[in-house]
């Protein structure tokens, strides 16, 4: 699928970029520090009016921009929310990201949401329910959309694929991009204990339009180790060399920082995000 | 023993058990690996609660510093499940938070609690209110006859209480030295954004009666009258003008038709 982009549209570079929070937007605005490129949550955008929008007319102008969806709810068995997916739809419209994406989970049920990602059992049926949600966000928005992995804290018996195999499947079957979350593949490894190179490995390396990374913390006093994705702390070292083999094989992909929970000085993030630009530089130098 | 559930039964299942802690939830289409399915899922209900409870607190500081955390983030878990999200954007939770502080027993003792919460849910959509452009002048603005009606800027809105809900609001996140000595009289607060910022004033009854009848697109001459009718020395032109220099006019309209309600912002 093409996307019908603006010609004032500003990529998003294969560099590393930072996912906006509340906390660091008026210093943004109003100090351009260097940053490759933005990410916000499509969510924050909702509201009609008000002083984010405000922030946001000048931040595009400075930045290229990546919408980020957190409540589409896509694996829900219930209709989409119409609603929801036209708002998503008017922000498409006025603020021109070059990426919009959302997660590979659901989120709600009988008019209830639990506003968190909800894992999908990796089943034929569920398969092709994304497939089918995918498809209608992405006739609605009239462009690609990116799907994200999510980390999980259980898995559900039974099953027709392994997660890698679902994720790749979706995408192969739907025809979106993928938002590779690095951080929730290590995630996941650790609490469903499998190699997450065999993950890396099976997901369509032309379908990989972003990677997101992220701190987690460690549920402690459980028989099994089990790792929370909470964005609350630096990337940790285990994510980072799955991120240095995720960008061997994908080559440069643009990288995101995300920090949304203790959310530390703006330059904290700038500094993580300048450790994701030696991983790509060091590819990049070995390339040559 | 595993049984297999279609993806529906297995997503009503699950969100029934985000939302009750005595609810099993699918625990038997789980697989434990280490771990009680039980346990697994109770990650679930807590993050789901957290992410909700969070969401309160971030709309309703002052309630939260007035009854303290231990009450606020009981009170949440009551809300959520009395009154579940139904949105994927979190901001549009927690409109009837103040109602459901209404049924507590625990907040009998504070009678004006749910007036604070209405306050901080309107304080919210002030900040999130769409943007109108206002009018400088209003020379074509005819005080004397009713054929005309003002707009008001969206994000103004109006709050009468029975407490004095204003004085209270600011007690409870910039505490003074000095005990809060309230006189028993209500305030009545208009809201509206400045530079980005939620603005607030107490407003005097006439004055609260004029803009909440233009709120409701009353015509001049009714409004002037409703205000009257509580304070006969109250003057139009100088409500207009204030709201005027706060920008908060966007628009002088022919008036249409009268409504029969009269004004009122709760």
């Amino acid at each position: 699928m093409t996307n019908p982009i603006a010609t004032d549209v500003q990529p998003v570079p294969a560099a590393a970029g930072i996912g906006l929070r509340a906390p660091h937007v008026a210093r943004v605005r109003d100090e351009h520090p260097r940053i490759a490129w933005l990410e916000t949550h499509s969510e924050n955008l909702f509201a009609a009016g008000g002083p984010f929008h405000d922030a946001m007319d000048r931040i595009r102008a400075d930045y290229p921009l990546s919408l980020h969806g957190v409540g589409l709810s896509l694996g829900s068995v219930d209709r989409l929310d119409d609603a929801h997916l036209r708002r998503l739809r008017e922000l498409v419209n006025c603020y021109q990201p070059e990426l919009v994406s959302e997660h590979l989970c659901w989120g709600a049920i009988g008019s209830r949401h639990s506003n968190d990602l909800l894992p999908l059992p990796f089943t034929e049926e569920a398969l092709r329910l994304m497939v089918s949600r995918i498809g209608q966000v992405q006739e609605t928005l009239g462009r690609e959309m990116l799907v994200e992995n999510i980390s999980t804290y259980l898995r559900f018996e039974g099953g027709d694929y392994t997660e890698w195999d679902f994720v790749a499947e979706v995408v192969r079957r739907s025809g979106c991009g993928l938002l590779c979350d690095v951080n929730n593949i290590y995630v996941n490894s650790v609490n469903h204990g499998f190699d997450p190179r065999v993950y890396l490995d099976a997901l369509p390396r032309e379908a990989i339009k972003e990677i997101h990374l992220a701190g987690f913390t460690s549920k402690e006093n459980l028989p099994v180790p089990l790792l929370i994705d909470s964005h609350s702390r630096r990337v940790d070292t285990q994510v980072w060399n799955l991120y240095a083999d995720a960008i061997d094989l994908f080559g440069p992909v643009p990288t995101l920082i995300e920090w949304d929970q203790d959310i530390p000085a703006l330059e904290v993030l700038l500094d993580e995000a300048a450790h994701a630009e030696e991983v790509l530089d060091a590819h990049r130098a070995l390339a040559v | 023993m595993h049984t297999a559930l279609s993806l529906s039964e297995l997503q009503q299942q699950f969100m029934a058990a985000l939302y009750d802690a005595d609810v099993p939830g699918p625990a038997t289409s789980i697989a434990g690996n280490g771990l009680a399915p039980e346990a697994r899922l109770h990650i679930y209900r807590n993050s789901c609660n957290e992410i909700q409870t969070s969401a309160l607190r971030t709309t309703y500081p002052a309630v939260l510093a007035l009854v303290g955390e231990a009450f606020f983030d009981q009170s949440a878990r009551g809300y959520r499940r009395a009154h579940p999200s139904h949105s994927g954007n979190l901001q549009a939770f927690g409109e009837t938070f103040a109602e459901y502080l209404e049924t507590l027993t625990g907040c009998r003792s504070f009678p004006y609690l749910p007036d604070v919460a209405r306050l901080e849910w309107l304080r919210q959509q002030t900040v999130l209110a769409p943007d109108s452009q206002p009018i400088d002048l209003v020379e074509s603005l005819d005080t004397s006859g009713g054929s005309q009606r003002i707009v008001l800027h969206p994000s103004l809105h109006l709050l009468e209480s029975r407490y004095p809900v204003f004085t209270i609001w600011h007690y409870a996140l910039q505490p003074t030295s000095t005990r809060l000595v309230l006189d028993g009289g209500g305030e009545s607060v208009v809201l509206w954004r400045e530079d980005g910022e939620v603005a607030m004033a107490t407003l005097d009854p006439a004055s609260f009666a004029c803009i909440a009848a233009f709120a409701h697109d009353y015509s001049l001459d009714d409004a002037q009258a409703a205000a009257m009718a509580v304070d006969p020395d109250f003057a139009l032109v100088e409500c207009v003008e204030s709201l005027l220099q706060r920008r908060l006019i966007t628009g002088i309209k022919p008036f249409v038709a009268p409504r029969k309600e009269p004004p009122t912002c709760r």
